[in-house]
């Protein structure tokens, strides 16, 4: 459960933030994570449901996750497949091999503050 | 109700709100501490592998047994990581090569602040500041080490033989982030199904640029594949 650490950082980040600013209450929180970041959407929004509510910045706060869909490149014809699964084989050239291509990132977009 | 303008809509409304664009990693700091520590291994003049795999899967033994055997030509030195005890340390350390051992209190992955301390822990060392090949034994989890960077040099995967052959699709992110897949235990083929080269073949899908090797650290098959790769990467 590395997204519990994860959100751990994020709260800090949004204390740093909301000091920055002069600003009480974060009202939304927006994030990309990538398709091949490792990280369970899931967990991560549980993890951010129990820890948010600890914190009075944040304990109104609400979750908006944006997650780009993946791609993969096929290494026989060198196409773009935009898939969520990796494809059994290029629809192309039938070549088995692709290269995922796609963010592995975690973004903190921005944040509505007041 | 709403104290400012007396509607009923609560909290999620405001009335001097701001949005800040912020479009940060919140892996940003860890990157940072990262580079800092690649940095660090450069002066040192030290080759850096990251050792990802489940609980069990052999590392600490692939140390002891490289360490015999490469010992003598290469200057090895390891930082273990585990969530308690200094056992792995105290096996390291019983093959006279400097060790630090890191205790994540219960965090389930390495992060780079903790290596950054590891260094300087392993400069104290008898042998710590001349190292050609350092070893990070990460916390036996296949999931959560792969999402941070140490400022290792190379990343390695290992997956057993008892563990099953569909670790790779299972576990994409150890696979997509790594440069060698090691499977480990080879020795115990005969008493499981583990199809080598389907499994390998599976890696390949998920990291065409992956090097795969399979070898046994207890019979020693397919370990000079091993010790010629780490030979490779310290030239
Ligand atoms: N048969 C066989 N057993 C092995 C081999 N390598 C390790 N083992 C056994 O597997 C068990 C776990 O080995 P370790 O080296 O401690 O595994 P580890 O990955 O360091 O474990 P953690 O640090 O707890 O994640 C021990 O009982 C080893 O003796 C091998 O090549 N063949
Ligand atoms: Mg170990
Ligand atoms: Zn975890
Ligand atoms: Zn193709």
């Amino acid at each position: 459960m590395h997204e519990m650490s994860l959100v751990q950082g994020l709260l800090g980040q949004l204390q740093q933030l909301a000091a920055e600013h002069n600003k009480s209450k974060v009202l939304t929180v927006s994030m990309e994570i990538g398709p091949f970041s490792g990280v369970v959407i899931d967990s991560f929004e549980f993890g951010f449901g129990i820890l948010a509510k600890e914190i009075s910045l944040t304990k109104d706060a609400r979750l908006i996750i944006e997650s780009p869909p993946a791609s993969y490149r096929c290494c026989g014809c060198g196409k773009q497949i935009e898939e969520e699964q990796r494809p059994e084989s290029c629809p192309h050239c039938s070549e088995t091999l692709f290269s995922p291509e796609g963010s592995d990132d975690l973004i903190l977009l921005r944040v509505e503050m007041e | 109700m709403c104290d400012a303008c007396g509607c009923d809509l609560k909290p999620a409304h405001s009335h001097d709100s701001k949005v800040v664009e912020v479009h940060q990693s919140l892996l940003a700091a860890n990157t940072a501490m990262a580079a800092k520590n690649r940095k660090h291994f450069d002066t040192m003049g030290a080759v850096v592998i990251n050792m990802i795999s489940s609980p069990g899967s052999g590392k600490t033994t692939l140390l002891e047994k490289t360490i015999e055997t490469l010992g003598g030509d290469i200057r090895i030195g390891v930082i273990e990581g585990d969530i308690e005890t200094d056992r792995d340390a105290e096996r390291i350390r019983a093959k006279g090569v400097p060790v630090v051992q890191l205790t994540t209190g219960g965090a389930c992955h390495l992060d780079a602040a903790q290596i950054h301390k590891g260094i300087h822990l392993l400069e104290k060392e008898k042998g710590g500041t001349e190292i050609d090949l350092l070893f990070i034994e990460n916390v036996g989890n296949l999931v959560c080490p792969a999402t941070f960077d140490l400022g290792e040099h190379h990343r390695m995967v290992l997956i057993s033989v008892p563990e099953g052959p569909d670790k790779p699709a299972k576990y994409p992110k150890a696979f997509h982030s790594s440069q060698l897949f090691v499977i480990t235990k080879i020795d115990i083929l005969p008493y499981f199904d583990f199809p080598v080269e389907e499994a390998t073949a599976e890696a390949l899908q998920l990291n065409p640029e992956l090097q795969v090797m399979a070898l046994s650290a207890t019979s020693g098959e397919g370990f000079e594949q091993w010790l010629d790769y780490l030979r490779k990467l310290c030239n």
